[in-house]
């Protein structure tokens, strides 16, 4: 990549050379344009700092007397950094965007959960309310941890992410499950 | 070039700007910061009264006065009627969607009615305190920083904005009020911590939660209401008095004795037979809806009371000791309110437009986030809203989301904008209807319209809807929903600007005229006392300056008058040094002390007038 103003070689948003600001990528990595490793365990502070570290030069207050596409590039920009920064602070957005490339469950095709599961999550739901919240919970705190113990095998080398998204399709379900009655 | 900050207020407006590091409220010329939010039309003349002027003869004037118009900027007709009833100006007559107009009476170039939008008298009062600025700056400001609600949708921030361009500034930034109070504090120099503003004005409640970490302020949430202040207040003690029942000038006069009673209870128990503790029992639930606000605030924010390290006091209505100890007892944290409560928001306008500058120290430390105050989306089938934006996302933000067809072969989608947290579309704000127009004719469900929302560092909202399969694309700034379409704002700026253009020069061709005839007083009497020192044919030539220049200060241009000035002057120079010599020789002869000093006062009042 070259400076769009200068054609020195650039790797950020800013360029070196001039302090021209370059056209971000249509979809840049949310890691990556946080300066982030592609991993499942990271903490919420880190991200913030991250975020916070690369906004500050990329901040359309900081371009407030320029032109207008150094003006427009600083606002996409920075767009792009909040966008990452939302997703990846949000422990199953983040596991979807590992798992899929997208931070949202897929609207069409989503991964489907076997039919015990289905049945168990159906009786739960037509039962007790006490005992639908409890069991929820229960089924919510299993799953979370197997999907990190399946990010951290992956992490370490030791296994890939395919079996994810039925897992945050099944988390789903449990989540709905612990929510109290309308 | 000083960047200026103004703070565009309901009932009042101010103008400050940061001189040799410091912020600081430019005063009128009556000493005042606070100029009233109040334009008045006056017939047969395009130029309307501003400020406390408007004011004073508001009551002789009450069509053509009008105030507190900041309520209706961004909203059309319908919204304004629902809440126009006690207002003691009118509303034109126009379709429910169009902008709202006030009619202020007959229209000055014609015979029709003259009709007046938010704006435009927005625009009036921007305009008065530019002016002032550029008086005291001894030149034009450079870039202005105006500050909003942090509650105003985008339809809201988008007049503001227009109000300001209509005003001929440039608008560097809109700011959120509560952000500006907290800049003004400096609560930046902290580096970290959970502050509430709590911001109670003359009509309007907001209470915001920042977070500040290593300089960056974010706005974690906002929530207010804009139906409740310190009028409300007013109007408790107006019951309380036994006259709840009176209007027009005596409920005016009624409010005044309220107003009064209020400020004495601030440092007295008692005032006018009315007990502190009475007005304290009355406003309470007023105070308690504020604290609910505060609560949702906090929920909003994922925090609890114990994570708030503070709370700045904003609006001149926190000067009232219950709303301090409510708001102190509940954030259990000693409130802000070193700095006037009126002039926060100004001073961090001002301090915000420095930084914006480029100079400022300030400008590396700090950067300021802004959130969305309100979801926007997009109508989808049965009225439901399908959000792309949630409300408190850091902005500037994108967003985009595919949409598709009903119909088989439908060749047009409308799309409908809207702002609000209901689910039903009818329920929340209508931004911008649109229509993406030439879709291929394909069956229902196939079409992939995608509809992309940018929202800027302002929070304005630009909408844009692209077919994937045939590149159709539409796109809009969302305004037109408050009825100006661009046509009319061109023309308003045209106006705005020829009106500036012929106002700066009246100004310049006063300021001209003064100057000339303290000259000409001058010289004049110098002729009279002191002709035995004037050489041969000087006073020819002196007369004859003097005559061409008394005839153009009659005149409208500004040139000659300035020209003659210096003429005359040049022309009485060696009349002026000999006058002085003489004086200055007589006294030191005398030895006369007094004479002495009195020749050099007058080579001090000589050059004065110049």
């Amino acid at each position: 990549m070259h400076c769009w103003s200068c054609k020195e070689p650039v790797g950020g948003p800013g360029c070196v050379s001039c302090g021209s600001l370059q056209p971000p990528p249509p979809k840049p990595d949310l890691f990556g344009i946080l300066g982030l490793e592609r991993r499942y365990s990271l903490d919420r502070k880190d991200i913030d700092k991250a975020w916070r570290a690369r906004t500050r030069g990329t901040h359309p207050d900081r371009y407030a007397g320029q032109t207008a596409l150094q003006r427009r590039l600083a606002l996409q920009w920075t767009a792009h950094l909040n966008e990452a920064r939302k997703v990846l602070r949000d422990p199953v957005a983040r596991a979807w965007y590992l798992a899929t490339g997208s931070s949202r469950p897929p609207s069409k095709g989503a991964p489907s959960v076997s039919q015990d599961f289905l049945e168990e999550v159906f009786e739960l739901q037509m039962g007790d309310d006490e005992e639908r919240q409890r069991r929820g919970a229960l089924l919510q705190q299993a799953l979370e941890d197997e999907i990190t113990a399946m990010f951290t095998a992956w992490e370490a080398g030791e296994g890939g992410l395919e079996r994810i998204p039925e897992r945050l399709s099944r988390l789903k379900y449990a989540t709905n499950l612990c929510k109290p009655p309308e | 070039m000083a960047n200026i900050g103004i703070d565009l207020g309901t009932t009042n407006s101010l103008v400050a700007v940061v001189m040799g590091g410091r912020a600081r409220c430019l005063l009128d010329d009556e000493g005042s910061a606070l100029t009233p939010s109040a334009v008045q039309f006056v017939e047969g003349t395009d130029t309307p009264r501003i400020g406390l002027e408007a004011l004073e003869s508001a009551a002789e004037n009450a069509q053509a006065t009008l105030t507190s118009f900041k309520r209706f900027m961004g909203r059309n007709m319908t919204e304004a009627r629902a809440v126009a009833g006690d207002l003691p100006y009118q509303l034109a007559e126009a379709d429910g969607d169009k902008v709202v107009r006030f009619d202020v009476g007959a229209d000055p170039r014609g015979e029709g009615r003259r009709e007046v939008t938010p704006v435009e008298a927005s625009a009036w009062v921007l305009r008065m305190l530019y002016m002032r600025a550029a008086d005291c700056l001894l030149a034009t400001p450079g870039g202005v920083v105006i500050t909003v609600p942090a509650y105003f949708d985008d339809a809201q921030r988008q007049a503001t904005r227009d109000a300001g361009k209509l005003a001929g500034m440039n608008v560097l930034r809109l700011l959120n009020e509560p952000t500006a109070a907290a800049i003004a504090y400096g609560l930046q120099e902290k580096k970290q911590g959970v502050f509430a503003v709590y911001d109670l004005g003359g009509g309007t409640f907001d209470i915001s939660i920042l977070e500040l970490t290593d300089g960056v302020f974010q706005v974690l949430s906002t929530a207010g209401d804009t139906r409740l202040g310190g009028d409300d207040f007013d109007r408790e003690l107006v019951e309380e008095l036994g006259l709840g029942s009176t209007s027009g000038g005596d409920l005016r006069s009624a409010l005044d004795r309220a107003i009064a009673i209020k400020h004495a209870l601030t440092s007295s128990d008692q005032a006018e037979g009315v007990t502190r503790g009475r007005f304290e029992q009355r406003i309470r639930p007023l105070v308690e809806r504020t604290l609910a606000s505060c609560k949702q605030a906090l929920k909003d924010a994922e925090l609890e009371v114990g994570d708030v390290d503070g709370v700045v006091l904003v609006g001149g209505s926190t000067r009232v000791p219950l709303v301090r100890q409510m708001v102190g007892e509940l954030f259990e944290a000693e409130p802000y309110c070193d700095l006037d409560p009126d002039q926060v928001v100004a001073l961090g306008a001002a301090m915000q437009a420095d930084i914006l500058s480029g100079q400022s120290e300030l400008a590396d430390d700090m950067l300021l986030m802004d959130v969305v105050p309100l979801s926007l989306g997009i109508e989808t089938m049965g009225g439901v809203v399908e959000r792309l934006i949630w409300r408190c996302t850091p902005i500037p933000c994108e967003a985009s989301e595919t949409f598709t067809t009903h119909v088989d072969g439908q060749t047009a989608v409308d799309l409908h904008v809207v702002q609000g947290e209901r689910e039903l579309s009818k329920d929340n704000r209508s931004l911008a209807r649109f229509k993406l127009k030439g879709l291929p004719d394909m069956p229902a469900g196939l079409p992939r319209v995608k509809v992309s929302f940018t929202v800027d560092a302002d929070g304005i909202l630009q909408v844009s809807a692209t077919e994937q399969y045939t590149k159709t694309h539409a796109e809009i700034d969302v305004q037109p929903s408050y009825g100006l379409d661009d046509a009319q704002v061109e023309q308003m700026l045209e106006d705005a600007i020829d009106n500036a253009e012929t106002d700066v020069d009246e100004r310049l061709l006063i300021e001209a005229r003064v100057e000339a005839e303290q000259i000409v007083a001058t010289v004049k009497k110098a002729l009279k006392n002191d002709g035995e020192l004037l050489a041969a044919g000087e006073r020819e030539a002196i007369e004859g300056v003097m005559v061409k220049l008394e005839a153009a200060m009659g005149g409208r241009d500004r040139k000659p008058v300035q020209d003659l000035s210096k003429e005359l002057d040049e022309v009485t120079a060696p009349f002026a040094q000999r006058r002085i010599e003489r004086d200055l020789k007589a006294a030191l002869e005398g030895q006369d002390a007094l004479a002495v000093s009195k020749a050099l006062e007058r080579t001090v009042g000589t050059s004065e007038a110049r």
